[in-house]
């Protein structure tokens, strides 16, 4: 029973930080508008009147994104630094940051995404044969 | 991988049909997704991406409307499981929780955890409490726009009586009776004084445009070449092709669409190198079908530019160099598609003009360009063989 008041009050305090924070994103404007998260959320049937709710969304989406980029930005310079030799050090870090396919790829890999690249076309099928079997 | 190519090809096409119509993207998403990008970019550019891949955006941006997408499909199936209709803020969290199972969260082994102090919940905190607040770029309206419409007044509306006793009154009217176009009305498609109804205009628009392609069929098999504009009775068609492939229509220089109208065509004009862009015969004969021609006119201008542009870099030099000879190929939109640049890189008019009449068969169609087609490749491959 002595549990009980402490538990209790536990959730209180959780009830309580989670109101403050749902209020304290009034403040907070999320990069993501809300407009295009009310229209995807819409769309999937999702219904609330509370915009606190489509704030979180909002801010959950940009948390996510966030992440994707940052592990894309570690794969971009961890390839940076692995060509990089000794002399030009610095001329070679300054070039630019790029999010490229292949680092987004790699980086959405661990959240599930399966985002495959075509690595090249070919004009034909017969593209790249030997011209001798081609002709067979 | 021999057969690689074209099977594959049509099963992805097939399926990339399927999925896509049936679950996500659509044409109307377009500007949702564009907003998606600019709201993407920024975020990158915040956590230090300098540029970034256009593939690379689209694909990031595509991937977080799918996750607004499958948070909120997520926070309505819990809801409607706990039997509500509106989602709650637990609804949201464990959708949340769910999303993030992939990789984990603080607390995610715990059976006893309580929602509200999820780990999930935690992260966004202090996500919130580390971020730069950077807001969205632009100003946004409200989207979708809801459009007023105004539907067909119904017998009561409109204080018409219904023709009958069966039919209730609040049912939509009858359109007026001299909208009703007959094969005999050709040559007065005068609309009678509507009652203004929009929609009865447009009706009469469409009703009296089909009388009109009758006719220019009648016009083709009568024999009239001397009408460039008459080539066949599939003006439709060939507006269907331009209008669902926009990139075939290629954007007008300065100066290439001619809106003027030459007083006097000559029947004779085949042999000549112009032909003039304009359906003066039809104005002739029908009245105030003109809109209606000039609107296939610009369509079919816009097929003829595109037709040059179709066939790849290697024919553009001469393309620009000479001005397409004849203009009008209504209806062999899809015929032309291949074998104009075969025709204008050899120039000769009387062929053009035979092939225009010409009422081949689809399958003929299909197996001229597929020769045409692995003819091309044979060149390319002998091309690139001999590099």
């Amino acid at each position: 029973m002595s549990h009980n008041p402490q538990s209790s009050d536990g959730k209180h305090d959780d009830d309580s930080t989670l109101s403050d924070f749902l209020a304290s994103l009034m403040d907070y404007t999320p990069t993501i508008p809300d407009e295009l998260v009310e229209q995807y959320l819409a769309k999937s049937g999702f219904q609330c009147p509370d915009v606190r709710l489509i704030r979180l969304v909002a801010v959950a989406t940009q948390k996510f994104v966030a992440e994707v980029a940052s592990d894309a930005l570690q794969h971009c310079k961890a390839r940076q630094d692995a060509v990089v030799k000794d002399k030009r050090d610095k001329q070679q870090r300054d070039k630019r940051l790029i999010l490229t396919m292949d680092d987004l790829s790699k980086s959405l890999r661990e959240y599930g995404v399966n985002v495959k690249h075509q690595e090249y076309f070919a004009d034909s099928p017969s593209t790249g044969i030997d011209p001798a079997s081609r002709e067979e | 991988m021999k057969d690689g190519g074209l099977e594959n090809k049509k099963e992805l096409e097939n399926s990339k049909k399927q999925s896509n119509s049936s679950k996500f993207r659509s044409k109307s998403d377009d500007f949702a997704l564009s907003i998606a990008k600019v709201a993407v970019a920024q975020v990158c550019e915040s956590i230090g991406f300098q540029s970034f891949q256009h593939s690379a955006l689209e694909t990031l941006s595509d991937v977080a409307a799918r996750y607004i997408y499958t948070l909120g499909k997520t926070a309505n199936f819990n809801a409607n499981l706990a039997g509500r209709l509106e989602s709650n803020v637990f609804d949201v969290i464990q959708g949340l929780e769910e999303l993030e199972s992939g990789l984990g969260f603080a607390g995610a082994s715990d059976v006893n955890r309580c929602l509200a102090n999820s780990g999930v919940v935690r992260d966004i905190v202090h996500f919130v409490g580390d971020a730069v607040d950077v807001p969205f770029a632009y100003d946004i309206p409200r989207f979708p726009v809801v459009k007023d419409r105004k539907g067909m007044g119904s017998f009561w509306e409109k204080g018409e009586e219904p023709h009958g006793e069966h039919i209730p009154s609040w049912l939509p009217a009858f359109p007026d009776p001299e909208t009703y176009a007959t094969q005999s009305t050709v040559g007065n498609g005068t609309m009678s004084g509507s009652n203004g109804v929009k929609t009865g205009l447009v009706r009469v628009e469409w009703k009296v445009e089909r009388p009109l392609l009758n006719f220019q069929q009648q016009f083709a098999r009568n024999g009239n070449v001397g009408d460039s504009s008459c080539g066949g009775g599939d003006s439709t068609k060939a507006k269907e092709a331009s209008n669902s492939n926009p990139y075939l229509a290629a954007p007008l220089h300065f100066g290439e669409k001619e809106v003027d109208v030459s007083p006097v065509v000559l029947p004779t004009k085949l042999s000549n190198e112009v032909a003039s862009r304009d359906p003066i015969p039809e104005n002739r004969f029908l009245g105030n079908q003109v809109s209606v021609l000039e609107t296939f006119a610009t369509a079919i201008e816009a097929m003829k530019s595109g037709i040059c542009e179709y066939d790849g870099s290697r024919q553009k030099n001469v393309l620009y160099n000479q001005r397409p000879t004849v203009h009008f190929k209504i209806g062999i939109g899809k015929k032309s598609l291949n074998s104009a640049p075969y025709f204008i890189s050899k120039n000769k008019d009387l062929q053009k003009i035979a092939y225009w009449f010409e009422n081949g068969n689809e399958k003929d169609d299909r197996k001229r360009r597929a020769e045409i087609f692995s003819k091309e490749s044979m060149e390319c491959s002998h091309e690139s063989g001999q590099l």
